[in-house]
């Protein structure tokens, strides 16, 4: 029992944060068709951006939005001056964002040095959970994003802005004729791409270790998500965390870490090959 | 000497007294090459070696070089792949022509770079490592888990009655090797094994472990995961309370990976090497004294893997004085039962590995304590090739 509940416990917050790590990801392909290989290292300036609060001596939860703030602002810079003229080249803002990756991992080098930082948990202990101890840190991170996330559907189901985007994406001419700022709203969709995963950074920072090369494995998570549940939908970014979340943590406790790992590369691989549009294909 | 050389030396010597010493010590210097991680996730130790390559290289030459000549050191990145760290090896060797290779890097390069130069050059491999390897030309200064394991695992049995052992590593050569060696010493201190786990470097989720380790009631963990895998790990090991139930062995939890784990996570955490920045026995100190005097108080904090190319240049003084020419025959004989007194204390090269005093150390907070130290540990490879 107590083993069991330990297992679903940490398969829960192995899913939620997936989705949180690939949310940005899917905003930014889901509404613009650009993959951005650069996602990862966001997630480390967010991570970053959380070790400098703390240095300030600032509490952990200004973190979260100095970490949106600053990856919100280095977003729209990116997006004016690189991405934008790459719309619709889906190969070339591939090769752009994978050499503004390596410009922002070296950034984040000659800022921070290439040390491992540490972040110190908020809140720290652990709470007893119908007779397991589990970290409170974890089961505050966990309960945030179930709010977050439902917030977002609501938002994304009911809003005049979510109502714009889907149109946008629908037809991008036709959208610009009845006077949507198509221009604007991809800036947006970009911004908040690159902000969602600063945030997922800073909150995660104090779980995970901080280097600079910390977002490549992010960006693969992230990339994994989406090929299974299905490239840039909301519902899809559900299914994809779940299953390979879930997956994740099953095969490696069957087959330990390595075995885990295979397995989550053979699912990735067969979902490319026999269903690449995902399980769930929103577009 | 031929008369040529006889000649040739006798015509420097009468030029070298002519001219100003720094002409002289330009034309003629002692070429030495390093190896040691600039890029790719092990160049958390670049600063740190280059800082240490440093200061052994002015101490000697203030002290009048080696044989008499001043070193010029020139440094290669070996953080990337093995045949990169080959091609930077090869250009010093044919292009700067260095006269012996000093190297702190993976076990990969390491076998790479040794292929490609063939022993027509001593190559000094100072990281600790598996060991067990014979080519000849190299040279292993760094702790094989022999040393690292075979008098701290009985330690711990006794003093902190560390019984059932989960060991867990990154899945490739060095922690298996480990824990190979690992295991008859658990059994041979009255110990079992409950876990056995290798994982892939890209792993950030370690929930799994963590699940099994707290399952099997281990009492103590072996880690030989490294570098940000060891942080990720050993921070989640204490959020989820594991440092109570169970203390934590590393062989390579150096400075920086415990600054990366952070002081609220490193309850109950002891790392075995030859060499803390906590050390402070007399050979450590006068090393460690005018390093930081050198580079400042805030200088890249010293560390098992960049000390060791310190000791690179400390045996190739000894050695290449002891041969007294840079001969890699006269190299290769001298070499054995070579001598130092380095950081770690005294040093004896036997069949081109050494004998060395190992450390054990707690951590407290983001700090080492030394809490034992083990004399003159045999390495367990002897090469007689």
């Amino acid at each position: 029992m107590d083993a069991s509940l330990f297992f679903l416990l940490n398969m829960g917050y192995g899913v939620l944060t997936l989705a949180l790590v690939a949310l940005g990801l899917a905003v930014i392909f889901g509404l613009l068709g650009v993959m951005n290989m650069a996602h990862g290292e966001f997630i480390a300036m967010g991570a970053y951006s959380a070790y400098a609060a703390q240095s300030a001596g600032l509490p952990l939860f200004v973190s979260l939005p100095a970490a949106a703030l600053v990856t919100g602002a280095v977003g729209w810079l990116i997006e004016a001056t690189v991405v934008r003229h790459l719309y619709k080249r889906p190969f070339d803002t591939l090769l752009a964002t994978w050499g503004i990756s390596i410009l922002l991992r070296e950034g984040i080098k000659l800022a921070f040095g290439v040390d491992y930082k540490s972040v110190v948990e908020p809140v720290s202990g652990s709470t007893g959970v119908l007779g397991i101890d589990y970290p409170n840190y974890r089961i505050a991170v966990m309960a945030a994003l179930l709010v977050c996330f439902f917030l977002l559907f609501l938002w994304y189901r009911k809003s005049h802005a979510s109502a714009r985007v889907r149109a946008m994406i629908a037809n991008p001419e036709l959208a610009a004729i009845v006077g949507i700022n198509t221009k604007r709203l991809a800036s947006l969709a970009f911004v908040i791409g690159a902000a969602s995963a600063g945030i997922a950074g800073a909150m995660l920072a104090p779980l995970v270790q901080i280097e600079p090369y910390m977002g490549i494995n992010y960006l693969l998570q992230s990339f994994f998500v989406l090929v299974v549940g299905g490239l840039g939908s909301f519902h899809g970014l559900f299914i994809g965390s779940g299953v390979i979340g879930g997956v994740a943590s099953t095969a490696s406790a069957a087959f330990g870490g390595t075995g885990g790992y295979v397995t989550l590369l053979l699912i990735s691989i067969l979902f490319l090959w026999l269903k690449p549009e995902g399980l769930y294909a929103g577009r | 000497m031929e008369r040529r050389d006889f000649l040739k030396a006798s015509l420097i010597a009468g030029i070298s007294t002519a001219l100003p010493r720094q002409v002289f010590a330009q034309s003629d210097t002692l070429k030495l090459g390093f190896l040691f991680p600039k890029s790719g996730p092990a160049a958390i130790f670049g600063p740190s070696s280059e800082t240490c390559i440093k200061l052994g290289v002015s101490q000697i030459n203030a002290a009048g070089g080696i044989l008499g000549r001043q070193i010029e050191a020139f440094t290669g990145d070996a953080g990337g792949a093995p045949s990169d760290t080959v091609q930077a090896a090869q250009r010093m060797w044919r292009s700067n022509g260095i006269v012996a290779l000093i190297g702190q890097h993976d076990s990969a390069s390491r076998a790479a770079v040794i292929g490609s130069i063939h022993g027509q050059i001593p190559y000094i491999f100072t990281a600790l490592s598996e060991g067990g390897f014979c080519q000849p030309g190299l040279y292993a200064l760094g702790e094989t888990p022999q040393q690292q394991l075979g008098p701290v695992i009985p330690y711990l049995a006794k003093a902190k009655g560390a019984s059932k052992w989960y060991l867990v590593g990154n899945d490739y050569d060095w922690p298996r090797k480990s824990n190979d060696i690992a295991k008859p010493m658990i059994k041979a201190s009255g110990g079992k094994i409950v876990g056995e786990e290798y994982l892939p470097f890209n792993v950030n989720n370690f929930d799994t472990t963590l699940s099994k380790i707290r399952d099997s009631g281990a009492d103590a963990v072996f880690i030989t995961l490294v570098g940000s895998a060891s942080v990720g790990f050993n921070r989640a090991y204490a959020s989820f309370g594991l440092d109570k139930q169970a203390l934590r062995l590393g062989t390579l939890i150096e400075e920086n990976t415990l600054a990366g784990i952070g002081a609220e996570n490193s309850k109950n955490l002891f790392s075995s090497v030859g060499y803390f920045d906590a050390l402070d026995t007399p050979g450590a100190l006068a090393f460690r004294a005018p390093y930081y005097k050198t580079f400042g108080k805030d200088a890249p904090v010293l560390n098992t893997a960049s000390e060791g190319l310190y000791e690179g240049l400390l045996f190739v003084k000894a050695v290449f004085g002891k041969a007294g020419s840079t001969d890699p025959k006269a190299f290769a004989a001298a070499a054995e039962g070579a001598t130092y007194e380095g950081p770690r204390g005294q040093v004896t090269m036997k069949g081109r590995f050494v004998n060395s005093n190992v450390y054990l150390a707690t951590a407290e907070g983001a700090a080492f304590k030394i809490i034992e130290s083990f004399q003159n540990v045999d390495p367990g490879t002897v090469c007689t090739n």
